[in-house]
């Protein structure tokens, strides 16, 4: 044994699926979200009665987007599992959700038997094959004396630098066999995090001071890299301008009067307008997604870029870096923190005053009286709920309302499939998140589009009584891509209309879930508060106007300041 | 371009191969052998040059991923 040192062992005897879950309560997990089948039976076995807590969910697909919502919402890796071949098939999506935005998952599926792998057994697939891209790292293990070893080091990839999903597939038979009592286990040693080199650190330093009008963007890195606080107090220093990706909604503080709000597609005309007025750009935990830079060539033309992440291969991927800082975002800032205040401390207010001047409200479609308006409704439920409340949100129209309008006291409060933008996350997510947080008001914003993808987890909900409440925008489309037919596509409205939606509150009714039903904006106050205060599980479904639309947008492929606040 | 890499993970030489045609980029010429302790791969790639750049740096998160345990 090189390198790692032996710590403890296994103390009993036990099988494959036992190490498994001795491996799990090691690294600290206390809930797993999962749906068993043939060749993961062993660790259902495991699992009977055992202190890991297994949470049922009605579909693979919603077990992963479950752990992902447990990981987004605490930073902790969250764990799933599935079956072999049509169960691993169904946690893809909530792999590569994952991958895109950094999220710490481990994955466990079954696969059938070491003897049966390649014969196309029955329920086989390749999922190792199949997730290659989907994963930071994928394993089978075909080896039982390997299982705590590669287990360990799943989770030790999965939170280790930039964070992501690892698979690890395991063999019936290895599930079953036995595994030596007091076998050493491997210890992983805690990931060294990335330090900003001292050169590139006072060449920040230099650009910063040497700036008039300086704009910051904080990306995801500062919920992955728990950099909030050091974050907050980089901007209040400098009393400088700054701007969110969706991934970051909540990374300044509350009240902060030079927060921009989100930038890009759908982003703030402050944010987008500062950003192409800026002379030197602090892209902080930040990958330059093409939803925030609209036509690269031209975004912030005229700004040196400092980029700071600890993945260095986000470095010129978009957009050049005049400054690469590769290191963890709390020790990047608290390194920049210290050498800015080791100095002059420049001071940006007027130019954040400026920068400001653009702020206000989106812009929203006039909606006819009497008829509810989603972009109303979301501003009365923002205001309404509790400071403390945790948010996910669908994908789609009701996802960029959303984002333009709450405001999270912290990024791990609001959670969204951001790069990838996978209907039928939101609900399911908000139910890893409950899990994490019981105390804590859990609420997930939907559309019927995606909501329709993950309606077993209504069966879910009631089993758990997990008090999730659902906010259903009902607008009887597919909004988002309505809305782009009408503006882009000479409003041929191919595949969107939802006009034969069910009833969900019957379907809720049918779950015993207690629904609410929102038509007339005059109530809408009321029966917000009646549902918000709802003991338990709730589902408020809103009839909203079918053909509003998300303002301001700017056309793909259109530079940041190309802003559409109104159909032309 | 050409690069050589140890790679922890055999089935990481597919990988980087299927990386590089996503990328418009062709694998000209590919050498690997295991010795046990890793697969030491050697490649030549053809491409337009930013997509060659880019493909440089997925390996590179490849290599990275292999090693942040």
């Amino acid at each position: 044994m090189d390198g790692a040192a032996a710590n403890g062992g296994i103390e009993t005897e036990v099988n494959g699926a036992q190490a498994v879950l001795e491996v799990l309560v090691r690294e600290g997990v206390d809930t797993m979200f999962g749906y068993p089948g043939g060749a993961i039976m062993p660790l259902y076995d495991a699992l009977y009665e055992h202190r890991v807590r297994h949470i049922l969910m009605r579909h693979e697909a919603a077990a992963a987007f479950a752990a992902a919502g447990y990981a987004r919402t605490t930073g902790r890796v969250g764990v799933c599992c599935a079956t072999s071949g049509p169960g691993a098939t169904n946690l893809v999506t909530g792999l590569l959700d994952a991958m895109m935005d950094s999220v710490p998952l481990v994955a466990i599926t079954g696969q059938v038997r070491r003897e049966l792998m390649g014969t196309d057994g029955f329920q086989e697939a390749d999922i190792c094959a199949i997730t290659q891209s989907a994963t930071k790292w994928n394993v089978c293990i075909t080896d039982p004396r390997d299982l705590a070893s590669t287990l360990a080091e799943a989770f030790a990839i999965a939170r280790g630098g930039r964070p992501g999903p690892v698979l690890v597939d395991i063999p019936n038979d290895v599930f079953k066999a036995e595994v030596e009592a007091n076998r050493p286990q491997w210890v992983f040693p805690a990931t060294l995090k990335p330090r900003a080199d001292d050169n590139a650190i006072r060449a920040a330093v230099a650009l910063i001071r040497s700036a008039r009008r300086p704009v910051a963007i904080i990306g995801g890195g500062v919920r992955n890299g728990n950099a909030v606080e050091e974050y907050r107090k980089f901007v209040a220093m400098l009393g400088l301008p700054h701007a969110q990706t969706i991934n970051a909604l909540g990374a300044g503080a509350p009240g902060d009067p030079h927060d921009l709000g989100m930038l890009g597609m759908h982003g703030t005309k402050a944010a987008n307008k500062a950003v192409q007025h800026a002379d030197v750009l602090l892209a902080l935990g930040m990958r330059f997604d093409d939803r925030v830079t609209g036509r690269p060539d031209r975004f912030a033309r005229d700004a040196k870029v400092i980029h700071a992440d600890i993945d260095p291969t986000e470095f010129g991927k978009i957009i050049s870096a005049d400054v690469a800082l590769h290191g963890d975002l709390t020790t990047t800032l608290r390194a920049l923190n210290e050498a800015l205040s080791a100095g002059h401390v420049p001071r940006f207010d007027d130019w954040a005053v400026e920068a400001h001047l653009l702020a206000g409200p989106p812009p929203s479609d006039r909606v006819e009286p009497g008829i509810l308006s989603a972009t109303d409704l979301l501003d009365r439920f923002f205001a309404a709920i509790p400071d403390d409340a945790i948010v996910t949100t669908d994908v789609g129209q009701h996802q960029m309302w959303a984002a333009q309008r709450a405001r999270p006291r912290h990024p791990r409060d609001y959670s969204t499939s951001a790069g990838l933008g996978a209907m039928g996350f939101g609900f399911p997510a908000a139910i890893g998140a409950a899990f994490a947080h019981p105390t804590r008001p859990v609420f997930a914003i939907v559309g019927d589009g995606g909501f329709q993808m993950c309606l077993p987890e209504l069966a879910t909900l009631h089993r758990y009584g997990v008090p999730v409440k659902i906010v259903l925008v009902d607008n009887r489309n597919l909004g988002m891509v309505r809305q782009w037919q009408e503006l882009f596509f000479s409003e041929r409205y191919s595949a969107t209309n939802l006009s034969d939606n069910p009833d969900f509150a019957a379907i809720a009714d049918a779950y015993k879930i207690r629904s609410y039903s929102l038509d007339d904006p005059n109530t809408a106050d009321d029966v917000l508060a009646r549902f918000i205060a709802t003991p338990g599980p709730a589902l408020l479904h809103c009839h909203c106007h079918p053909t509003e639309n998300v303002w301001p947008i700017i056309p793909a492929g259109q530079t940041i300041d190309e802003v559409m606040e109104a159909k032309a | 371009m050409t690069c050589t890499v140890t790679l922890r993970d055999p089935r990481s030489v597919a990988r980087i191969v299927n990386l590089a045609h996503r990328f418009t980029c062709r694998a000209v010429r590919i050498d690997a052998t295991d010795d046990g302790r890793g697969t030491n791969a050697h490649f030549a790639f053809e491409g337009p040059p930013r997509s060659l750049e880019r493909l440089r740096m997925q390996i590179d998160r490849v290599i990275a991923a292999e090693g942040a345990a």
